[in-house]
């Protein structure tokens, strides 16, 4: 098989798998927030602000895979 | 983002391989320039890149200047500066390896089509002759755009602080809507940032945090104007930025922190240690690299996005050559590239403020105090682990 073409199916599973992880990774995320929120509804504005940066986190860790995929684009 | 980013795939991966044949076939009555290739090379790729030219497609591009510390034959360092790349080259001691190709093209006629073509805007500098580049200190869109939001920075918080002086916000209330609104940012850090994670020692880290802060702030937005450049979505901007939090914490740090990072944890037994330590040193290093791609990737990834939900009409007016399809994907594209727009001002905020939060944890691990460090007893240490 084309090398390139093994790359460019690497990224695009890749691409794939990154989003099935930070999909999940924020959705439990979301769940527990918005049972905290449910909870005590005066520590919403909290909870909104800690779930934000968690958010950015898990964000940027699927971002890494991203820039991998990227590179296996670009390389190939 | 990254549901969105999974179209950018598609296309970037179809370019290279099915442009050449596919493409240009069905492109042969499409203008020169709208081929899948340029589409997603140029537009979209090119964009997000860095590069020597600012791009105000369809109103034109102009070049920025180009800066080379050059070793001759002799074996001397000198510098050649040109305002642009086009009259580097038509000094006539450059030529261009135009882009994917490796054949050096000289000045002559060859070159001459090249720049007409504006080909050299894409293509890697090298000496016609002897010689070498030895650093390229060109000014880049990136660099261009990390200046100016320096300048907005430096504008903005220089006026400020000569109203502190003036005594306008210590002795009175703040005055007008800037000062107001850089008080309530500057005040939340120090509190909500800077005080919980680093600890009594804050004020001296504060600066930093600070400058950081706005600065990626202001180069995150300057990225969301048409036709600019982010420069926290350049690589090189985000490590530095990382680097200097890193040495901030090491030159700041406290013995207990080199003894934790050198011996390991006092309390345990030596073969632990030794798998310990060099997973507490590459730890260190990995964290700091971490938030460098963290903030790279997202701004580098949002300007990708942007890009390629707009490239998709020139895609498909490129694949399919009725104009329904670009038209269907116009109006489609054009609500995503909306919602991304927004999505893209909130994750500038958030990333400059993740940015500077962890850069706070970090700094604040590096120069923790534990509540017996004047106690040098091992066991004393390790209880504050």
């Amino acid at each position: 098989m084309d090398p390139a073409a093994l790359a460019y199916l690497a990224a695009g599973i890749g691409a794939g798998l990154a989003t099935i992880g930070a999909g999940y990774g924020i959705g439990r995320l979301s769940d527990s927030a918005m049972d905290g929120a449910a909870r005590q509804p005066e520590a919403a504005g909290d909870i909104r602000g800690l779930m934000i940066v968690s958010a950015g986190l898990i964000e940027g860790v699927a971002l890494f895979a991203v820039v991998i995929c990227l590179l296996l684009v670009f390389l190939a | 983002m990254v549901v969105l980013l999974a179209p950018l795939m598609v296309p970037a991966a179809q370019a290279s391989k099915a442009s050449a044949e596919a493409a240009t076939a069905r492109t042969a009555a499409a203008a020169d320039d709208l081929t899948l290739d340029y589409v997603v090379n140029r537009a979209i790729i090119g964009h997000a890149a860095d590069g020597y030219y600012l791009d105000f497609s369809p109103f034109g591009s102009i070049e920025l200047p180009r800066i080379l510390l050059v070793r001759n034959p002799q074996g001397n360092l000198g510098l050649d500066a040109a305002s642009s790349t086009k009259s580097l080259l038509k000094s006539g001691n450059y030529g261009i390896y135009p882009e994917g190709k490796d054949d050096l093209v000289t000045p002559g006629a060859e070159l001459d089509d090249l720049i007409a073509e504006k080909k050299h805007l894409y293509g890697t500098v090298a000496p016609a002759g002897q010689g070498e580049i030895v650093v390229d200190l060109s000014i880049t869109r990136h660099f261009m755009f990390g200046l100016l939001a320096m300048g907005i920075v430096a504008v903005v918080f220089i006026t400020l602080a000569n109203r502190y002086k003036r005594g306008i916000g210590r002795s009175e209330a703040p005055r007008g809507v800037l000062q107001n609104m850089m008080e309530v940012i500057i005040v939340f850090l120090r509190d909500e940032v800077a005080k919980p994670n680093i600890g009594p020692k804050y004020k001296q880290f504060l600066p930093f945090l600070l400058s950081a802060f706005f600065f990626i702030l202001v180069a995150n937005i300057l990225g969301l104007i048409p036709f600019s450049g982010s420069a926290t979505g350049n690589i090189a901007v985000t490590g530095l930025l990382a680097f200097s939090t890193f040495i901030i914490g090491q030159v700041n740090a406290t013995a207990d922190y080199w003894k934790h990072l050198l011996l390991g944890p006092p309390d345990a037994p030596w073969p632990i240690r030794v798998i310990l330590i060099p997973i507490e040193i590459m730890g260190a290093i990995t964290r700091h690299v971490a938030l460098a791609i963290r903030l790279f990737a997202n701004m580098m990834g949002g300007a990708l996005i942007i890009f390629s939900l707009i490239g998709v009409v020139f895609v498909m007016n490129v694949l399919f050559t009725t104009g329904a399809a670009a038209w269907g994907a116009g109006i489609i594209s054009t609500g995503f590239t909306v919602f991304v727009l927004l999505l893209k001002l909130l994750v500038a905020f958030i990333q400059a403020y993740v940015f500077t939060i962890l850069s706070a944890l970090f700094i604040g691990m590096a120069v923790e105090e534990h509540d017996h460090a004047h106690d040098e007893g091992a066991s004393a240490t390790a209880s504050a682990h």
